[in-house]
């Protein structure tokens, strides 16, 4: 609500604020429907400050189209039910432009969602950017003209690992896998599966469990002690993560952790120095920015660019590129034009060059292999440890092949 | 009589007439609305006239939604051909069958035991669909689209709508047509006395099985609903956030009257639609409404409306009137109260109001509600609750005196009414 | 060999923990017929207590307030609130404590968040307890099991053994009676329902520290423990015991187990076609894991609903 009245607010004042006579110029009205109550919540709100971020830079140096950017929010309660009921309040609300990061289902409905209004509405379409769902299904059989994806997927992040960690010498030649069952997990599961061999290495078991239920994760490290690996891949997140690894810790297992969300918030407090040594794979790290992003960050939002928060950025900044490539004129969007844009825009950023692969939408981004250690330049959750870079490795290595299942129509 | 027709008369005009002029955000609330009417209403029969507490209903509801996906996959791949509008049919079928083979089991216990089996079996849903992908399509679920037939293309919320009001209004017709049997009889009969019903030759474990998927098939059209409207449905339906809410909207709506559970759901539905994107603390408010109407208002609201009906004429309006302006006081100084109070917590314990502090330096800056600034740790600032709260209690016992006497005069004439009337039929009977 | 010992050794640990939650539970609804739904929100609110104290001041401190506090909260809800919808049935009684969990949920979500917080135990607790076949199993760990068997025998030696107890078992025998002869009953029932709260905030406060603290934690183990309470017998308190340990050691050994009914199907030749089918025959034992004691507890609903040691009514 306070969203919206901040769009009306803007909206009002750029109608009073043009000459009389001028055109009434339609305004970009963005939609951002994410977590922002429910157990997802403190993902969901730093996608939206992140968001934020970016369309107010957008909006200091005149906005687009002649009027500033509207950003509206809504809470989709963490479930695709609420997500659906506020994807028609958006499009009740004019929204152009839809976006979410915090859950692979909530997208995968909202996907659907824009698909079928595009269907039905000619003309009128809405455009979806992932900024942070990874299920391969969404650029596989459910891609679609207006989606885009600007996150990394599991194979992205699962090749980055092995080839670093290979290189450094660190991943030795038995691979336990350890994943939630889920989308996402198997996806894991099969990208670690078919990396064995070019990481040389044999998985020598994989292990699927339930989502965000398990209190005791005591038998699985027992599971993981008899198996005798010397690097777990786990694309834990939440409290799957942290119990995994502290237990680890408890038992005193001997095994480094290549993991995908070891550097979501909170996760390095409360694993303290368990969590040393062990890998991330992520699309960003601050300790190779010499920009001036992470200050301008922290004097915009109070905190350095964390976890999830720099992939947003880049992902909206890259939506900026775009726009400056079409002109409406000050008259009607079309979001056609503007998706076409988006396929062909680039960003440079200080871990490398973000664009667009036309065939599946999937943004080519570079992947980042860190290592947790001691006294970094940016200590994270206010402890004496945060990510040391390993290895930067460029879009065009990290990229995974279009999937078959991938048959986009385009428009005329 | 002629009174409450006239007015669900109004009600249907204004359901119809007016959508149409209303925002498609409006038109899905309105859906949404309908959907969680029709199930409280289903979730009633067992609770409000068969007795049976069940807090597993969303295994029905969750059924339901899922055999319509797949009928309308089939319809979208051109499988078979079925008119879109009778698309509930498909739920109302799985419901019932569901329904059956589940409360078959569930009827042979009774009380906290027949709660805690169907509260299992809808954890039973919960955990086994996310893993079978074929029947429930795993944790994404199920997704499909609407086909248009004959000339309408439903692919407007508006004609969502109408279908969903369509289905609702024909269902609760049923429903209401089956307190008038003589088995709706019976339903109420279990309730209050399962041994005597078993005395007079009854079936008690068949009848209760009949009433449990009567009632599960309704679910699975609410379920089929909610599929058609939102195209997609996943294992999150058989959740007990899902069982937690029919059986929080027919209590707060009243399970004793036929049309309590409806209102119970309608008020919530609105109210989470429009709150839910003013404070993110509305789920509180529910359940603390909820525990309120527990404790003091056991019949709900509905409840609460029918006592008014039931006293209509002998009711003085300016006594009442009186009571109720006082106790309206009372209500909005102490609501206000809490809800500052609230508010105000929930932007102080907030991340964002923390990160803010971290900025400053561990100070406390002002905060806004309600379109002022308001200083943490000034007296100022809780000095309006406070004296909210002790205006509040201090008018709360002459609020209760005056509503307590009001109601005791009305019951007395009431009373009187009656005694009178059975006298002149007497009198009658004497003198013929 | 080893995933046998670790694996016992940790489905008693947790099963102990489920056992100091679900006691509480199976006495309340013993002695009042009152399933309280809240009382997974006790072991909550227990948690969150210990942590701000433990936070603020000290540890050890948070985790002789948290029970102290909580109970009082147990002893206000029954005085205040049950009491007052007695009269209206089990129904409305249940509904309450329902609504009240709600709350619960909902207040901790208001103050600390809708997120984990970092409640954990001090440093000179995190060490290895003895070590077996080369791992370390963690002291705090046995350090639960001991508070929980402490609590076991405490109950125990309070209910067979002295005077209060004696006049607990026979308010929850026959309340009328036990009035009759003079005996506060309203008091003992506000004192066993104070008790059971008590447990559980103590519970939540020493695991706490060793599990996640989040505001779902009420959600995720009540109704892991209603299926104890059932499992065992309502009102049972060894019966309580046993099903928790049953479910604990269930838990920790079905992870390592990949049985389906696939693997069971090869047995007599149907392995490949139940493998084609898919769906319901290649689940396997350890991916339903959390599925199973909730068909356990609808199987001794509907079987046995006096569960392994409850009385038959």
């Amino acid at each position: 609500m306070k969203g919206k009245t901040i769009g009306l607010v803007l909206g009002a004042a750029v109608a009073f604020g043009l000459p009389a006579g001028a055109a009434q110029a339609e305004a970009l009205k963005i939609g951002i429907i994410e977590s922002l109550s429910g157990p997802q919540t403190s993902t969901g709100r730093l996608f939206a400050a992140a968001a934020k971020f970016v369309v107010d830079e957008i909006n200091k140096n005149g906005g687009f189209n002649g009027a500033p950017i509207e950003v509206i929010e809504y809470d989709n309660a963490g479930g695709t039910t609420g997500a659906a009921d506020k994807f028609k309040q958006a499009v009740a609300d004019g929204v152009h432009i839809v976006l979410q990061g915090a859950s692979s289902a909530i997208a995968g409905q909202i996907t659907e969602d824009v698909r079928k209004h595009n269907i039905r509405n000619p003309g009128k379409e809405v455009m979806f950017i992932n900024l942070g769902a990874e299920a391969l299904e969404l650029t596989g059989d459910k891609c679609h003209f207006y989606h885009f994806r600007f996150t990394t997927t599991a194979p992205m992040r699962v090749n980055a690992l092995v080839n670093a960690m290979k290189k450094a010498g660190e991943l030795g030649t038995r691979v336990y896998s350890i994943n939630q069952n889920y989308s996402w997990g198997r996806d894991m599961e099969e990208a670690t599966k078919a990396a064995a061999k070019v990481g040389g290495y044999e998985v020598v078991a994989t292990v699927l469990h339930e989502v965000n239920k398990i209190q005791d994760f005591s038998p699985y490290v027992a599971k993981i002690k008899e198996a005798n690996p010397d690097t777990v891949v786990t694309g834990n997140w939440s409290n799957d993560l942290l119990l995994l690894m502290k237990a680890a810790g408890d038992a005193g297992l001997k095994v480094r952790f290549a993991t995908t969300f070891l550097d979501q918030v909170g996760n390095i407090a409360n694993a303290g120095n368990t969590a040393l040594g062990h890998y991330v794979a992520h699309p960003y790290n601050i300790e190779a920015d010499n920009s001036d992003f992470p200050e301008a960050y922290k004097a915009a939002t109070g905190h350095y660019p964390v976890y999830i928060e720099p992939q947003t950025v880049n992902a909206v900044r890259t939506l900026g590129q775009a726009l400056k490539t079409v002109d409406f004129g000050g008259g009607d969007i079309k979001v056609s034009e503007i998706a076409k844009a988006l396929e062909k825009a680039s960003l440079d950023t200080p871990m490398g060059k973000i664009t667009v692969r036309a065939e599946d939408h999937q943004a080519v981004i570079p992947v980042v292999v860190s290592k947790v250690i001691e006294n970094p330049k940016y200590p994270v959750d206010g402890t004496k440890y945060g990510f040391g870079v390993v290895e930067i490795i460029p879009g065009p290595d990290a990229i995974y092949p279009v999937q078959e299942a991938c048959k986009m129509e385009r428009p005329a | 009589m002629l009174a409450r027709i006239a007015l669900i008369a109004g009600l249907l005009i204004v359901l119809i007439a007016v959508p149409p002029f209303l925002g498609i955000g409006w038109q899905n609330a309105l859906t949404n609305m309908l959907i969680a009417s029709l199930f409280a209403m289903a979730f009633n029969l067992l609770v409000g006239q068969a007795g049976l507490l069940s807090f597993g209903h969303a295994a029905f509801f969750g059924v339901g939604a899922f055999a319509t996906l797949h009928l309308m996959g089939a319809i979208e791949d051109r499988i078979i051909a079925f008119p879109t509008p009778l698309l509930p049919l498909a739920g109302a079928v799985a419901g019932i069958l569901v329904g059956a083979f589940a409360g078959y089991f569930a009827t042979m216990r009774s009380g906290v035991y027949f709660a805690l089996v169907t509260l299992a079996i809808a954890e039973l849903f919960h955990s086994l669909a996310p893993h079978w992908d074929g029947l429930f399509g795993g944790e994404a679920g199920l997704s499909s689209m609407r086909m248009p037939w004959a000339g309408l293309t439903f692919g407007s919320p508006l004609q969502v709508y109408y279908l969903a009001l369509g289905w609702t209004v024909v269902s609760i017709f049923l429903l209401w047509a089956y307190t008038r049997t003589a088995f709706g009889r019976l339903t109420l009969a279990l309730r209050d006395n399962e041994q005597r019903v078993r005395f007079m030759g009854y079936n008690a474990h068949t009848t209760k099985v009949i009433i449990f998927s009567i009632s599960a098939m309704f679910s699975g059209i609410a379920g089929a609903l909610l599929a058609v409207s939102n195209e997609t449905a996943n294992y999150s339906l058989f959740s007990t956030h899902v069982s937690a809410q029919v059986v929080l909207h027919t209590f707060v709506g009243g399970s004793t009257v036929f049309f309590g559970p409806a209102i119970g759901a309608s008020i919530f539905t609105l109210f989470a639609f429009y709150i839910s994107e003013v404070t993110r603390t509305w789920l509180l408010y529910q359940g603390l409404i909820f525990v309120l109407v527990m404790l003091y208002a056991p019949q709900g609201i509905g409840g609460l409306v029918q006592t008014h009906i039931q006293h209509w004429s002998k009711i003085s309006w300016p006594e009442l009137g009186r009571a109720y302006a006082v106790a309206a006081a009372v209500a909005v100084c102490l609501t206000s109260a809490l809800v500052f109070v609230v508010e105000s917590f929930a932007i102080i314990f907030s991340p964002e109001y923390a990160a803010v502090r971290g900025r400053l330096d561990g100070a406390w800056p002002p905060f806004k509600l309600f379109g002022l600034e308001w200083e943490v740790f000034s007296p100022f600032t809780w000095i309006i609750p406070l004296g909210l709260l002790a205006v509040g209690l201090l008018l709360l016992p002459t609020a209760r005196r005056m509503l307590r006497e009001t109601w005791n005069h009305i019951l007395e004439r009431a009373e009187a009414a009656r005694i009178a009337k059975s006298e002149i039929q007497l009198a009658g009977a004497v003198e013929s | 060999m080893e995933f046998l010992i670790i694996s016992t050794l940790n489905g008693v640990t947790y099963g102990l923990l489920l056992f100091m939650v679900s006691a509480g539970l199976t006495l309340i609804f013993g002695m009042m017929g009152v399933l309280n739904f809240a009382h997974a929100s006790f072991y909550m609110l227990g948690a969150y207590i210990a942590y701000t104290v433990a936070t603020t001041i000290n540890f050890w401190l948070g985790l002789l307030v948290a029970p102290i506090l909580v109970g009082l909260l147990g002893i206000f809800v029954e005085r205040n609130l049950l009491r007052r919808v007695h009269a209206y049935g089990h129904a409305h009684e249940l509904l309450l404590t329902f609504g009240l969990a709600f709350i619960f949920e909902e207040l901790i979500k208001l103050f600390y968040g809708d997120f984990p917080v970092n409640y954990s135990m001090p440093d000179y607790l995190r060490f290895p307890a003895f070590t077996i076949f080369g791992t370390d199993y963690p002291f705090y760990r046995v350090f639960i099991g001991l508070v929980a068997v402490g609590m076991f025998v405490f109950l125990y030696l309070l209910l067979s053994h002295t005077r209060a107890g004696l006049v607990v078992r026979a308010a929850e025998r026959l309340p009328v009676m036990a009035e009759s002869l003079g005996h506060n009953v309203p008091l003992v029932f506000m004192g066993v329902f104070g008790t059971g709260a008590a447990f559980a905030g103590l519970a939540g406060a020493v695991a706490g520290a060793f599990f996640p603290t989040n505001p779902n934690m009420a959600i995720e183990l009540g109704v892991i423990v209603f299926v104890v309470v059932v499992v065992g017998g309502l009102g049972s308190l060894e019966g309580s015991l046993a099903a928790s340990l049953l479910i604990g050691l269930f838990s920790s050994f079905a992870v390592g187990l990949d049985w389906s009914l696939a693997g069971l199907l090869s047995w007599v030749g149907l392995g490949d076609w139940a493998r084609s089918v898919g769906g319901l025959f290649t689940l396997t034992l350890s991916s339903i894991s959390g599925t199973v004691p909730f068909l356990l507890m609808l199987i001794v609903l509907l079987v046995r609903p006096a569960g392994l040691m409850g009385e038959r009514n």
